[in-house]
């Protein structure tokens, strides 16, 4: 045929073979052998850091979860805390004061007995100076039997007597 | 050969009448093995001389490796595989080509082993075809024309002769498809072994009478579609070009008619505009075509790997 649209041409047909198996040859050692490699390390990659992330946020709400749920703890041992020691003062305050009490009413016991003992003490005193008082004033009266007007004196006298004793 | 003849006398007289045929046929067929570009031995009755779709070839191969290769080197020397432009473009045609093309034919198995051959097939066709909407000989031709005036057996004088579009050579597509027929029988022999994947053929368990049939009509199948690859691109690349030429030549046609320039710019006015809505609609045609031999070598390489009958 002489139409140069439909000329067999063996030699472009080789030609071309040969240019495209050429280029498919340096592209894939050069181009798309690392290419695909690396577009796969990338997609592994971002798999991998959306994964991580994900982990994260779980890892964070977990850790949120759990330090709210440690300070609700330390909360509410606080509050214990705070109500234990509130009740032991208040326990402690009470003890105090009975025993404060118990003091009080201890020493006022052994107060009331000294005075009762000082008391007896002093009437026990009193009755033996009243004797004293009396036998001197008789032993007086026995040796000197005197007037009216001497007797009250004398008693007068005597009884100044105890008083200056006295003081 | 009478029409190439014809064709470069057309070409060298312009006072002589006006072939619109010629001028065509020129413009899209290959140069003449007798005035190839640089002159090659015959080794057993094939002439291996340099033509111009040869050259074309070579300079799509040379730009897709460089454009490619380049573009690849610089982004695997980032620390971080970000793309930025060329090779993001580059990034979503190989991502795209990986899985939506190689991926749901050829299956995970072996999506890394046909991506390279699908990707390489896919730049280097749609690069082919691309370069034919160029005129870049055109021009150089004009600059010969006017300005640098070279003798008829330079280079330059040569390379300005024929069409620039390879792949509306029906050899050059001849021999991708090839290709592709030895893909396919690769690609069955790599994942059934050699035996299983001629066995594969064919399906199993039918009555002895309809193997009768069968087995030529499967043997047919398999020369009938790396024929339809290799017509439908060829045929494709060269219809449009034809188109294209037409409308122009219509100034040329019309301004002889009428023995006057201005009937040829009158239609012109019309022509050209619709020339370059042609172009317009080519660029698609170059992209869908060399989409379309991509896709059907992916499915008939996942068809032998996947026997379905």
């Amino acid at each position: 045929m002489n139409n140069p649209l439909v000329q067999v041409d063996p030699g472009l047909f080789i030609w071309t073979i040969l240019t495209f198996l050429g280029l498919l040859f340096l592209l894939k050692k050069m181009a798309w052998g690392p290419l695909l490699k690396a577009l796969d390390e990338r997609q592994a990659t971002i798999r991998k850091s959306l994964d991580d992330a994900q982990q994260a946020k779980v890892e964070l709400e977990r850790l949120n979860q759990e330090s709210a749920q440690i300070l609700a703890k330390a909360r509410a041992e606080a509050d214990a805390i705070v109500a234990r020691s509130r009740s032991d003062a208040e326990r402690l305050r009470e003890e105090m004061k009975h025993k404060a009490r118990a003091e009080a009413e201890g020493l006022t016991r052994n107060a009331e007995r000294q005075i009762q003992l000082e008391t007896q003490r002093a009437l026990g005193q009193i009755r033996i100076e009243a004797v004293e008082l009396s036998l001197s004033i008789a032993s007086k009266l026995i040796k000197r039997n005197l007037s009216k007007e001497d007797n009250a004196r004398l008693i007068d006298e005597t009884l100044r007597q105890i008083d200056s004793q006295r003081n | 050969m009478a029409f190439q003849e014809h064709a470069a006398e057309v070409a060298e007289g312009a006072a002589e009448k006006f072939n619109a045929g010629a001028t065509i046929i020129e413009h899209v067929s290959n140069s003449s093995h007798d005035h190839p570009l640089v002159h090659l031995p015959t080794i057993a009755g094939i002439d291996f001389s340099v033509t111009k779709h040869v050259l074309m070839l070579w300079l799509v191969a040379g730009a897709v490796l460089l454009l490619v290769s380049l573009a690849v080197r610089k982004f695997l020397k980032q620390d971080r595989l970000v793309p930025s432009g060329f090779m993001n473009a580059l990034e979503a045609v190989v991502e795209y080509v990986r899985d939506s093309i190689v991926l749901p034919n050829v299956g995970t198995k072996w999506v890394n082993t046909w991506t390279p051959y699908i990707l390489t097939l896919f730049l280097f066709i749609l690069g082919a075809n691309a370069v034919g909407l160029l005129p870049i000989f055109d021009v150089l031709g004009l600059l010969n024309h006017w300005v640098l005036h070279p003798s008829d057996e330079s280079f330059l004088s040569r390379v300005v002769h024929g069409g620039s579009t390879a792949t509306a050579n029906f050899n050059v597509t001849a021999a991708l498809a090839s290709l592709t027929f030895g893909a396919i029988i690769v690609a069955g022999t790599k994942a059934h072994g050699f035996v299983k994947h001629w066995v594969n053929l064919v399906p199993k368990g039918l009555a002895a009478p309809i193997y009768i049939i069968l087995i030529p009509i499967e043997i047919m199948g398999m020369f009938v579609r790396p024929f339809a690859l290799t017509m439908r691109l060829a045929a494709n690349m060269t219809g449009g070009h034809i188109a294209i030429l037409s409308l122009l030549s219509f100034v040329f046609l019309f301004a002889e008619m009428f023995g006057r320039a201005a009937a040829g710019i009158g239609i012109g006015i019309m022509a050209v505009p619709m020339a370059s809505l042609l172009s317009g609609l080519e660029v698609i045609v170059v992209l869908v075509q060399a989409y379309v031999f991509s896709l059907l070598t992916a499915v008939f390489i996942g068809m032998a790997i996947h026997v379905h009958h």
